[in-house]
């Protein structure tokens, strides 16, 4: 009898096809079952709480449903300021890896500061940066932006620096030998090795980034001088005690991260297959 | 040999200082700048000395307290916070992670939310939490915590995961059972990974406290911060915060190192043979290597 | 000498492995291989890769099931052997716990085993002067060679007094003044203890070097192909290797090979 659960139980488990669905089945039971739980207040029992503090999902959604204009103007601007920030500050982070890669004495130091940033609260520089902006354009808008988008990008120059320096510098053992031995010029190892080699570097410094820039983005605005954006939204709503409307935009946040996220994995599945 | 390694490590140190110097001599030119140009220069970069001054400063700022003082006695309740937070978001992640490692169906069902938990702005929702668990102390350490799990079950559960097969090979030939082969070799193989993880989430513990506080009343660092900046006192009070969680941040992450040293003494031979970078090096070769035999038999 | 060793330990019966490749496909790894190994015998599994012989290590060592046929330890399943912990396994990497000294790693089966504190830390002193590391007794593996790394394997090996010692290729990646200092090491200890060592190789001269007799394997299927005994006189001597018998048997293993050229 024991004998033949067991087999069972192998069977099971050396089924592939059980083994590759089950990956996405059992996540989506959980869902499921959380979602059961909270729908039906269970949930609220175990926290100790009420509908008005944790709302219950249908609600949230209703709420983010009805408000559509609402909701995208300030998604936009999120997403924007979360956006641009990446991208500006990946690419001076990647340059900064590149000099420093060029310069390894000092390079390599510079960066060790760099990465000890990670170790500093950099949001809490947020409020200053309202300060630092008074002069970038008349308009609030732009200058509460140009602040916001500002403490992204040097969350993301200090994740892809230091990512990205590894990459261009741990190279596969023997290849800078084999480059030598080629007589290649600093130039071509630079081109057809190290950066070919930083690539998945990049990536695993993006997926530290898009969360993190998508976070900052939300945290910034709580302090940024014009309200606008999601992260704004949760404020504005929890100060008013409209914890239904907060607990929508906190949803739609967490949203923003997840596409930004899947965008990402798509694009690392696509450029990285034959790695 | 010695005395190469001697000039390697003093030159490293050389590199360093000059690069803080470097970065604080930029600052000057550009705080001499903000002076000249703008009227209240202190509200967006002061002079390091004028900061430095400021600490000494016996002027009272607000409840009979100097500036430092202030900042002094509202950082222990932040670091406290930011401490309990850390302890109780180390223990659940590590738990969680030898849970997911215990049960596939666990590590399946858990592990997409825990990606979706980094998501989440739960800094946002500290006035929520409080709402729920009603005493802001708590709310205050729950969240610390959240942010702080998250790192440490998903590099503790990298260490359970990067232990070779023939380790499992082994330990099975000695026919050692399930609580052997964790608390003699999966266990003590997680360690390394498990200080990444504390190392990564120690200062986060600390950015979120911080953070928190200013969301809410009651004290704390984050509270007089922005008190500081919305002018209800001196604002240098602000840039001893920054400097202050600035100096703390990386000095958490380094006690996560101190720490490390002395549970592992291995740790401590290594640190002393090869540099990090080597270590990672010798690292990827290996894995290449396994890769290589992997696909040959 | 012979007469020493007659009795049977190991009877692998009929010993067929099917793996199945991700497309599903059945992939015969070894085929109906019949092979009775005698207590305290040096035998080698010796052939090119894909030839099984480390399939069929596995299956002695109860890593791996047999698709078909049995293996009989003293009438004994490998798994019940397995139980009473009677294998010392040293792979081709030396699989060392990078957190424990050189000490503390050969005293971890002997942990495992439960012996006391005081036996433990005797036999692995003991085991240390074998294989000559005594004074790097409190090192951590990653200060030590690859040579040294893999004596501390098979210190840890014979530490527990195995009754069959299984060794997977254990010197392939080891350069050759190592390897041939390591082949001496291990004969040695070897006739000190006399145990039962299947050693698997896909070396023709090292093979001879150590075993008592050679099974040879082909690939596609893997099958045993041939049975070489080696009549080489003990104690062995590397000036051995230089003698025209020596080079007799390496040509008569060589030449047993089945399924084309080498």
């Amino acid at each position: 009898m024991r004998k033949k659960r067991k087999s069972l139980w192998r069977r099971v488990n050396e089924n592939t096809y059980i083994q590759a669905t089950s990956g996405l089945l059992l996540p989506m039971a959980f869902g499921v079952i959380l979602f059961a739980l909270w729908q039906t207040e269970v949930l609220h029992k175990i926290f100790h709480t009420d509908t008005f503090t944790l709302p219950v999902p249908t609600r949230i959604l209703s709420v983010i449903v009805d408000n559509p204009d609402k909701v995208i103007q300030n998604v936009v601007a999120t997403v924007t300021v979360a956006v641009i920030g990446l991208v500006i500050g990946s690419v001076i982070g990647y340059l900064v890896a590149i000099i420093a890669t060029l310069f390894p004495r000092w390079g390599g130091g510079g960066l060790s500061i760099v990465a000890a940033c990670n170790a500093i609260p950099i949001v809490a520089l947020a409020p200053v940066m309202t300060n630092w902006t008074k002069d970038v354009s008349k308009d609030a808008n732009i200058r509460s932006m140009v602040a916001k988008t500002l403490v992204v990008m040097i969350i993301c120059i200090a994740s892809m620096s230091v990512n990205a320096y590894r990459g261009l510098t741990e190279l596969k053992p023997f290849s800078l030998d084999l480059m030598k031995s080629y007589n290649a010029k600093r130039r071509t190892v630079f081109f057809k090795l190290r950066i070919p080699n930083s690539v998945p570097y990049i990536f695993t410094a993006l997926r530290v980034s898009i969360p993190a820039s998508v976070i900052t983005a939300v945290v910034s605005e709580y302090f940024a001088e014009y309200v606008i954006g999601v992260g704004r939204q949760i404020r504005e709503n929890i100060v008013l005690a409209q914890y239904t409307a907060a607990w929508g935009y906190i949803t739609v946040a967490s949203l923003i991260g997840i596409v930004m996220y899947v965008i990402l994995m798509i694009a690392e599945r696509i450029l990285l297959r034959r790695r | 040999m010695k005395e190469r390694i001697k000039k390697a490590a003093s030159s490293k140190v050389v590199v360093t200082l000059v690069w803080l110097f470097g970065i604080a001599a930029i600052w000057e030119v550009m705080a001499m700048r903000v002076a000249e140009t703008k009227r209240t220069p202190a509200n967006i970069l002061p002079h390091i000395g004028d900061i430095v001054k400021s600490i000494f400063d016996a002027k009272m700022v607000s409840n009979n307290m100097t500036a430092v003082q202030l900042v002094l006695s509202n950082a222990s309740d932040t670091l406290l916070r930011a401490f309990w937070g850390f302890l109780i978001g180390a223990i659940v992640g590590f738990l969680l992670a030898i849970l997911m490692k215990l049960s596939k169906i666990v590590e399946k069902t858990i592990f997409p939310y825990l990606m979706l938990i980094q998501m989440i702005p739960i800094l946002g929702m500290a006035p929520i939490i409080l709402a729920m668990t009603h005493d802001i102390g708590a709310s205050r350490i729950i969240i610390a915590a959240i942010l702080t799990f998250y790192p440490i079950a998903t590099n503790t559960l990298a260490g359970l995961n990067s232990v070779q097969k023939e380790k499992y090979e082994l330990m099975y030939s000695y026919s050692a059972s399930k609580w052997t082969i964790y608390r003699k070799m999966l266990i003590p193989a997680c360690i390394p990974y498990l200080f990444t993880g504390l190392k990564i989430s120690a200062p986060m513990a600390i950015t979120a406290s911080i953070l928190v506080d200013t969301l809410q009343g009651d004290g704390g660092l984050g509270c007089i911060l922005s008190q500081s900046l919305k002018h209800a006192m001196s604002i240098y009070v602000f840039w001893q915060i920054v400097l202050f969680s600035a100096a703390v941040g990386i000095l958490s992450c380094t006690l996560m190192g101190w720490i490390e040293k002395i549970v592992s003494p291995m740790k401590r031979i290594e640190r002393k043979q090869n540099s990090i970078f080597a270590r990672r090096k010798e690292a990827q070769y290996e894995k290449e290597k396994e890769k290589s035999l992997a696909t040959g038999e | 000498m012979e007469s020493v060793k007659q009795e049977v330990e190991i009877k692998i019966n009929d010993v067929s492995v099917t793996f199945k490749d991700n497309k599903g496909n059945n992939v015969p790894a070894l085929n109906h291989v019949n092979l009775d190994i005698k207590k305290g015998e040096f035998i080698s599994l010796l052939g090119p890769s894909g030839c099984g012989k480390t399939t069929l290590l596995r299956t002695i060592a109860d890593l791996l099931d047999p698709t078909d046929g049995s293996v009989r330890i003293s009438g004994l399943t490998p798994k019940e052997v397995r139980m009473q912990q009677k294998f010392g396994i040293v792979f081709q990497s030396p699989v060392l716990f990078e957190w424990r000294t050189v000490k503390e790693n050969i005293e971890l089966p002997l942990e495992i085993m439960y012996w006391n504190k005081k036996e433990r830390s005797e036999r692995a002193n003991q085991m240390l002067e074998l294989v000559g590391l005594k004074e790097f007794a409190n090192h951590y593996p990653g200060q030590l060679s690859g040579g040294m790394q893999q004596r501390v394997g098979i210190a840890r090996a014979f530490g527990i007094r195995p009754e069959i010692l299984l060794m997977d290729e254990p010197f392939s990646a080891l350069d050759e003044f190592t390897k041939e200092k390591l082949h001496e090491d291990l004969l040695r200890i070897w006739a000190k203890t006399n145990k039962t060592v299947i050693f698997v190789t896909h070396n023709i001269a090292e093979s001879v070097f150590l075993s008592d007799r050679v099974c040879v394997l082909s690939p596609h299927p893997g099958r045993l192909s041939a049975v070489v005994d080696i009549d080489l006189p003990r104690p062995r001597t590397l000036e051995m290797r230089d003698t025209p018998h020596f080079n007799e048997l390496v040509a008569k293993v060589r030449n047993s090979f089945e399924g084309g050229s080498l």
